[in-house]
């Protein structure tokens, strides 16, 4: 069988920045939960409001760890309330240590690992996006609303109910819907709410905390994006691991990729 | 700058056995470019603008008590037994005019009453209503000199490993107009556990600026030489010394 084309497929900057943007993820999400774990649970309001309360993770005083979502409780000993402490043992604490940075409870650690990769992602993503406009190719992952009536097939696509994929350039339409959410949608709102809960940017925009629902209500949104934002990281590793992942990571540390089958021509 | 301690010792032999990687983490080169975080988001937000301030109906009457216990020693159990009769709150340091001030006094000075939320570095929040002396008035009294730079606040609570808490503002946070040296919280003169007879409140920080118990008053020039050298009791744990953030 012939070979398939090599073609030169993501930029210096989109190789660099992918990498910071993982390595950024990972220490946002571990430093967030142990960031979360020193006041573990999350209200529906402007104040703290045990009456609006939508998550919560606690213990009893027999070591039984107790999630409580919407008012639904469930026991989580071990894994959430009670559970690793990051240093051999077991504690009363919300997410355990192999999730958190740093392992053991340590609130100052966890903000100042928070704070700095806060900025690494921001200047990552203002790279991707100036150079991306700079190159001209953010425009092939910008859904457009020609994409629009091709959802749907490349869904049945994936879903195996359609032999081929409706034509496509660089980026298939949902891979152009997933991107251009989180870029623009999932990444300013999760910046603005973690800004939210910043009293001295209260003061100066308060109208913003306002339509997050208050300093709070922004917390929630804050953890709710974040579980968006993994939900978008898990499908991303299923279709790379899927969809030939040496070629996939190849391609992310070289820039050069192999076609496939249905991939578009129009690089 | 002298870095400080991020992780107490224990833990950190602990981490340490888990390797290199453990150990280059807690190393103070790393923590320094971690910390240069600080001083982006202090010249990003700074202290510019005024905390919101709400209305009656949104205060927590019991508001919440926080930080460390209220203070235990003789001392103290006389201030509180007098009625903080025989307080006095010191002004010193870099001033000109060094300040004794009782009760009395500071109530005899202008009143700014707001209703103002407190968000705790831990991610909680409360309102309440806090009424006493403009910080700015007080330092006006003392007439901070041309070398000073930051307001040191001495508390009389202790940590439990017995290290006094201490807070610091630099002159233009300090000066900020919702600064206050609380007499009153909720419409009653504050309580032991909130910090009597005098507590700081600083609405556009977190709250462990807002330092409780303050018995002295200091204006430096800086505070490199004061306790651990980083401003605060909490600051000198590995916290940052700008709170607004």
């Amino acid at each position: 069988m012939a070979q398939r084309p090599t073609v030169y497929r993501h930029s210096i900057a989109t190789r660099l920045t992918h990498w910071a943007f993982f390595l950024a993820f990972l220490a946002l999400i571990s430093s967030g939960l142990q960031i979360f774990n020193a006041a573990p649970y999350l209200d529906a309001s402007d104040k703290s409001n045990p009456a609006h309360r939508v998550l919560s993770i606690d213990s009893t005083d027999s070591h039984q760890g107790i999630t409580t979502i919407f008012g639904h409780r469930f026991t989580t000993t071990g894994f959430l309330g009670y559970t690793d402490d990051g240093m051999g043992g077991k504690t009363d604490r919300a997410f355990p240590g192999w999730l958190t940075i740093p392992s053991y409870q340590a609130l100052a650690d966890g903000r100042r690992w928070h704070l700095f990769f806060a900025w690494i992602m921001v200047i990552s993503g203002l790279l991707y996006v100036i150079v991306g406009i700079l190159r001209g190719d953010l425009r092939e992952l910008i859904l457009k609303r020609a994409d629009i009536p091709k959802l749907l097939p490349m869904q049945l696509y994936y879903l195996r109910l359609r032999k081929d994929p409706p034509p496509h350039g660089k980026y298939n339409p949902l891979q152009k819907l997933a991107y251009t959410t989180v870029l623009f949608v999932l990444a300013p709102l999760m910046i603005l709410t973690g800004l939210a809960l910043s009293p001295s940017f209260d003061a100066q925009f308060h109208p913003i905390t306002v339509v997050f629902g208050g300093r709070q209500f922004a917390r929630l949104w804050h953890f709710v994006l974040m579980l968006l934002l993994i939900g978008f990281f898990v499908t991303h590793l299923v279709l790379v691991t899927t969809t030939g992942v040496i070629n996939h990571l190849r391609s992310m540390i070289t820039g050069w990729y192999r076609l496939g089958a249905h991939d578009g021509t129009g690089i | 700058m002298k870095r400080r301690l991020f992780i107490a010792s224990s833990l950190s032999a602990a981490l340490a056995g888990c390797g290199a990687i453990g150990t280059r983490l807690n190393d103070s080169r790393f923590h320094d470019v971690l910390n240069s975080a600080e001083a982006l988001n202090h010249a990003l937000l700074g202290t510019r603008g005024l905390a919101k301030e709400y209305a009656e109906s949104d205060i927590d009457w019991n508001f919440r008590v926080n930080g460390f216990d209220t203070p235990m020693d003789s001392a103290y159990a006389t201030l509180m037994n007098g009625n903080y009769r025989a307080y006095h709150l010191i002004v010193d340091g870099a001033v000109e005019r060094p300040q004794r001030l009782a009760l009395a006094q500071l109530r005899s000075m202008p009143l700014q009453t707001n209703i103002t939320r407190h968000d705790c570095v831990e991610g909680w929040s409360a309102i309440g209503k806090f009424r006493g002396v403009q910080l700015r008035d007080v330092l006006d009294l003392a007439q901070p000199r041309t070398q000073a730079r930051y307001v040191i606040f001495h508390c009389m609570d202790r940590s439990p490993e017995g290290l006094p808490y201490y807070e610091s503002l630099n002159l233009h946070q300090a000066r900020h107009p919702q600064a206050l040296l609380v007499l009153d919280l909720n419409d009653r003169p504050i309580d032991a556990d909130h910090g009597a007879p005098l507590r700081l409140r600083v609405p556009t920080q977190l709250g462990y600026k807002s330092a409780k118990w303050v018995a002295r008053i200091e204006v430096v020039a800086s505070f490199a030489t004061i306790f651990s050298g980083n401003g605060g009791y909490w600051e000198d744990q590995g916290y940052e010394w700008y709170a607004g953030i």
